[in-house]
């Protein structure tokens, strides 16, 4: 078992040393998307920056939190677009019947899936993570290291959020676009202030569409750690990640192999 | 000698979504059952190379791909090197090897070279021995100076050598290939032929080959086992195929004005030589040629029956 995990940490990390290796094949390319990617970023956190400043706050909600939530969500975006990405391919190896490729190594199939697909310019949506934390006001130790870890549970639920559309595929040919366009609503409703969902807003918000679970949450265990809402936060996270998996291993077992031509 | 894969009654059926329109079929989808494998058993032993054939959606890569680990069954089961390949598919991957015509393993845009490199990681080879095994292959299959291009820019042979590489490196003890030789010219798929055959002699590898060129078949294997609409309809040995049809002769006369006369007969209903008397008596034969019908005849003939 340890031997195991041991073995795919090694893969891991050659999966991720020949991307780097594929990426630095043209350096100043490389390097100008993940500055454009920090500028795009920070532009934003900008708007939301002058926004604060004519209205002092909403609902209770200063620039200090917002830059938090930035800061959450970049950092879990980032590790999700760098380490596994590939997930968003799932409904096309699906279709397409690539998926097999997967299916007769003796690795976890999900992880290679996973790790199939990366995107270096992310690696500046940590840049801007990082930095939104020390701009946030709330900086010492202590909410270091639970920006870390809130930041790697929204990435657990970003990931499985993004498995459970993908595996709409398993029922749905050509589910891509949909699968695509929902995760964007759940990245755009955490870019929000959590302040604004009230009622059954915020039961959506922390439910069907957990967008709160990568803004709500984490802001408010970052600022002041309380037992209620970590326990809130891991619960659901953990019925999400269930839930995926489970939904994986179902659609595995009435994936249908199709034939549509084409190569990995 | 022990058998390495078991298959009894396996069947695969297919739930196919009836195309119509509207909000009702949204709703209540219809279904369509398609019976792609139906119920078939058989054995392969130790070493084996069979031949898997039938025509179109006969069922042949739905098989392979349930004996792969790719797909579960409807019902029945088989046992592959001992394990039920759908319940063991990370472990069973260390002993099967897969090459599908129509798919590639190799990463697309990545060299070659490097495409092996990960695999030899996914399947964890040891560096050394993998460079020993690479090596060896490379020079099997030659395919050295395809090592740096990237899969997108090889030939449909190149890529095909590459593929079957890439399917050995972990020195598997059996080998699927699913129209190995698909879309190959003549030459391609001569040296395909034989090195699948050289290679599995040489490492005692079991095989299961589908194509639709009988000479795949004849050339590199020694049983053949034959499917029509998911139902299998033949397992012996290829010799024992052509004997089964050997009552039938290819006659070809020439006649003196040149033309070329050409008749089958059964010998069963009408013995050799009354066939070449009449045919003398008629004609002013300049010429003859006797032949068995060519395998491409037995097998259509054989698929015409099931
Ligand atoms: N993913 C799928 N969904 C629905 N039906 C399928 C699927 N795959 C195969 N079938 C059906 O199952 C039957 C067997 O198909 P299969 O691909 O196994 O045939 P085959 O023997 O490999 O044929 P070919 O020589 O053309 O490759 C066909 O009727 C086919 O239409
Ligand atoms: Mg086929």
């Amino acid at each position: 078992m340890a031997a195991r995990f041991l073995k795919l940490c090694k893969l891991f990390l050659f999966i991720q040393k020949s991307n780097i290796k594929t990426a630095f094949l043209n350096k100043a390319d490389a390097l100008i998307n993940v500055i454009m990617m920090t500028i795009n970023n920070l532009s934003f956190a900008f708007m939301w920056w002058v926004i604060f400043e004519n209205k002092g706050s909403v609902n209770g909600w200063q620039f200090g939190e917002m830059a938090l939530l930035f800061a959450v969500m970049n950092n879990a975006f980032a590790t999700f677009a760098l380490f596994a990405r590939g997930i968003q391919l799932l409904p096309e190896y699906i279709d397409n019947g690539n998926l097999d490729n997967f299916l007769t190594t003796p690795k976890n199939s999900l992880f290679l899936i996973s790790t199939s697909e990366s995107t270096f310019a992310n690696w500046g949506d940590y840049i801007t993570g990082f930095l939104m934390y020390f701009l946030s006001g709330y900086v010492n130790w202590k909410s270091f290291w639970m920006m870390m870890l809130c930041s790697f549970l929204a990435f657990i639920l970003l990931y499985s959020f993004r498995l459970i559309m993908s595996c709409l595929a398993f029922i749905i040919s050509d589910s891509q676009r949909l699968g695509d366009n929902i995760f964007m609503a759940l990245l755009t409703f955490a870019s929000q202030p959590a302040s604004i969902f009230t009622g059954w807003y915020k039961v959506l918000f922390l439910t069907i569409i957990p967008a709160g679970m990568i803004s709500f949450y984490p802001v408010n265990l970052i600022k002041a750690f309380n037992w209620e809402d970590f326990l809130a936060l891991t619960i659901g996270i953990s019925i999400f990640w269930l839930s995926s998996l489970l939904f994986y291993h179902w659609g595995l077992k009435h994936y249908s192999s199709g034939n549509r031509f084409g190569v990995r | 000698m022990t058998n390495i894969i078991e298959v009894s009654q396996l069947t695969k059926k297919f739930k196919l979504q009836k195309p119509s329109s509207g909000l009702k079929s949204f709703f209540k989808p219809e279904y369509k059952n398609v019976t792609a494998v139906d119920r078939i058993s058989f054995d392969i032993k130790k070493g084996e190379r069979v031949a898997f054939i039938g025509p179109n959606g006969a069922g042949k890569s739905t098989t392979i791909k349930m004996l792969s680990s790719i797909l579960y069954p409807t019902s029945g089961t088989a046992l592959v090197n001992g394990l039920v390949p759908w319940d063991n598919r990370k472990k069973l991957a260390y002993d099967i090897g897969t090459v599908f015509g129509q798919r590639s393993q190799l990463w697309y845009n990545l060299p070659v070279q490097d495409s092996f490199a990960l695999m030899g990681k996914i399947y964890d080879l040891d560096e050394i021995p993998f460079k020993r095994r690479l090596s060896k292959l490379v020079k099997l299959f030659e395919i050295r100076d395809l090592l740096e291009h990237p899969t997108r820019s090889l030939s449909l042979g190149q890529r095909m050598r590459c593929e079957i590489v890439a399917s050995l490196l972990h020195k598997p003890q059996i080998l699927f290939l699913d129209e190995p030789t698909i879309g190959l010219d003549v030459t391609a798929k001569e040296i395909i032929r034989n090195l699948i055959k050289k290679q599995a002699l040489e490492e005692d590898t079991t095989l299961l080959l589908t194509s639709h060129d009988t000479d795949d078949m004849e050339k590199v294997c020694e049983r053949v086992i034959i499917i029509n609409k998911g139902k299998l309809i033949f397992n012996d040995s290829i010799s024992a195929l052509r004997d089964s049809y050997l009552n039938k002769k290819y006659i070809e006369v020439t006649t003196e004005n040149g033309e070329k006369i050409k008749t089958v007969v059964n010998t069963k209903e009408k013995p050799a030589k009354q066939a070449i008397d009449e045919l003398v008596k008629k004609y002013h034969v300049t010429d003859m040629t006797i032949e068995n019908p060519p395998m491409e005849e037995i097998i259509k003939e054989i698929y015409n029956r099931g």
